[in-house]
């Protein structure tokens, strides 16, 4: 070749060299190209299972209500969230691609959710399969590990690359919060603390039945039911909604708040209950005398109320409650019935839990100031299965749980608390 | 000065080439960053509703359905006013109420009466809530100052329902 002109050479081979350039920039483009494009579909399908994982445990959390079978129900209920057979659930992959099946050459994997007694512990075992849960009575945290296949356009050219399909996980973490100051959906019955300086079961023992007796003044004082020595007497609080249009009667009202507690309101002040703050008992629910012949009748309806967790109530003492017909086919039996001696033997879907507020007195004239929010789990009549709308004495038997299963709505403003329920959150 | 010529000619024509791949790797990249922040802008509106009290799921014009709407869309709940994603307005987002069927072990709609989710009527409130696009969020990506096709994107999301 010619050397003397060294520059002629690089004349000469010019034309080959855009061809080189273009074999050199193929690679290159292509990688940047799969920046924009492969890394795009990337973040989006893990936006998608990053969802589908919040959904599964949030589900799964609520619950979680401290029985030995809770988590079946949370299993399943974390399942309903990605489940596509009524084509309700969450898919990933621009929502079109079921998660937790294959479908031929996209592998989706959805483990049941892993259970927590610490917030801590979950989320460092967030994303680790479950290694270290605990049982159904202790879990208090669910985490949801959600993993789908996506294949990758452009990188899947590149030499580097040795899978065509990139498995995409997303994890979360939910549970149940810190004790909450205002509790919402709660049941609006009261009774007093048994040692104030109890911060955590004010005087109540674990697993132990109540004989829940309505005030009464006078003598004779009611004896207990069967099976729970112990009386515990309670008042219901004020929670008549004066501009209610939906069921405005008061004792649909109250029928309601025994059924399903506080309906939901716009209105926090009707709907929820605030620690330090006073309450009046019901107006129409004022103690009568021990001796007569039965309660206040709004109490009688409260009772009605806590009785269609048991069944269908069809008691004559509930059928002159304004739109029964209708009411009483709204709220669904508990899906156990039985009685218990310890909370953790409990199967049911915790409608026979009530959450109620703890007052530092009950009293039929003063004002009553709440000191906290705590749980029981209200227990058939002895021998049948139902409790008694009728009793004279508004009684009933529930068991003291303590806060083990989360409220619906709440918020944590304004108080310190040390223990009490929580609601379901996303921690992670 | 024939095979600069040559150079040139070969660089002219490697420019649509290029510019091809360029344009609609940053419209497609537009596409799948509007799929994303949709997808985000229903779960928040899906999750507000779920931690509301007193919704009344059965009427659209709800003021609480509206404030979670707006502030899906804005971050505000006081106005719809500039979404996050442009031209995405209250009135294409679909809610529907689920319920959990023990029986069917699946779940199922809700219809808008007491015995069913209705809130509004004394009803029990609903398990899951999902929100769709039933018309999809149309995009018309540009190629070359063409328009192509404009197509739907439609995310689905479902969360269970926090709030009483």
């Amino acid at each position: 070749m010619d050397t003397r002109f060294p520059i002629c050479r690089s004349r000469t081979q010019r034309g080959a060299s855009a061809l080189q350039l273009l074999v050199i920039l193929v690679p290159v483009l292509f990688g940047l190209i799969g920046f924009a494009i492969d890394l795009g579909i990337l973040y989006v399908v893990k936006g998608e299972l990053k969802t589908a994982a919040n959904s599964m445990a949030l589900a799964a959390a609520q619950q979680l209500i401290g029985t030995d079978v809770a988590t079946d129900a949370a299993n399943a209920a974390a399942q309903l969230t990605v489940q596509n057979g009524a084509n309700v659930g969450n898919k990933y992959g621009f929502n079109g691609l079921a998660i937790g099946q294959t479908n031929g050459t996209l592998d989706s994997i959805v483990p049941p959710p892993a259970y927590f007694a610490a917030a801590a512990d979950a989320i460092a075992a967030n994303g680790n399969g479950g290694a270290g849960g605990v049982g159904g009575a202790q879990a208090k945290y669910a985490t949801a590990t959600v993993t789908g296949q996506i294949p990758l356009v452009f990188w899947n050219f590149l030499p580097i690359v040795t899978s065509r399909n990139l498995t995409v996980v997303a994890t979360a973490v939910a549970g149940i919060s810190a004790p909450l100051c205002t509790a919402c959906g709660i049941e609006p019955f009261a009774v007093a603390t048994i040692d104030q300086n109890d911060t955590t079961n004010f005087g109540y023992t674990l697993n132990e039945l109540y004989s829940f007796t309505y005030l009464c003044s006078g003598v004779p004082v009611p004896a207990p039911l069967a099976g729970a020595a112990q009386v515990l007497n309670y008042v219901l609080l004020n929670r008549l909604d004066p501009n209610a249009v939906v069921y405005p009667d008061e004792g649909s009202q109250i029928f309601r708040d025994g059924a399903g507690g506080l309906p939901g309101n716009t209105s926090s002040a009707q709907a929820c209950f605030v620690i330090n703050n006073n309450e009046l008992i019901w107006a129409n629910a004022a103690p009568v005398a021990c001796s007569a012949a039965a309660p206040a009748a709004v109490v009688t309806n409260a009772l009605c109320g806590l009785d269609t967790r048991f069944e269908l109530s069809a008691n004559p003492a509930c059928q002159a409650i304004a739109g029964f017909d209708t009411l009483s086919t709204i709220y669904p039996a508990d899906t156990d019935l039985n009685s218990y001696t310890t909370y953790t033997d409990y199967t049911g879907d915790g409608r026979r839990i009530i959450t109620i507020p703890i007052v530092d007195a009950i009293s039929a004239t003063a004002s009553m100031t709440v000191l906290g929010f705590r749980q029981f789990l209200v227990m058939p009549a002895q021998g049948g299965t139902a409790i008694n709308p009728d009793d004279p004495n508004g009684r009933f038997v529930a068991m003291y749980i303590g806060s083990v299963a989360p409220v619906k709505q709440g918020r944590f403003d304004g108080c310190q608390q040390a223990a009490g329920p929580g609601k379901v959150v996303l921690h992670q | 000065m024939n095979r600069k010529g040559g150079a040139l000619i070969e660089s002219v024509m490697m420019m649509p080439v290029l510019l091809s791949l360029l344009i609609g790797t940053v419209e497609l990249a537009r596409v799948f960053y509007t799929y994303y922040t949709l997808e985000k802008v229903m779960y928040n509106l899906a999750r507000y509703i779920g931690t509301q009290q007193g919704v009344n799921f059965c009427d659209p014009a709800d003021p609480l359905i509206i404030a979670a709407e707006n502030y899906a869309l804005t971050g505000s709940t006081a106005t719809a006013q500039d979404p996050v994603v442009p031209g995405l307005t209250p009135a294409m987002f679909q809610i529907a109420i689920q319920r959990y069927d023990p029986a069917a072990q699946a779940m199922t709609p809700c219809d808008c009466s007491a015995a069913g989710c209705d809130t509004s009527q004394g009803g029990l409130p609903p398990n899951f809530i999902q929100v769709s696009l039933p018309d999809g969020y149309s995009v018309q990506p540009l190629f070359w100052g063409f328009r192509i096709d404009p197509f739907p994107l439609r995310p689905t999301v479902t969360v269970p329902n926090g709030g009483t």
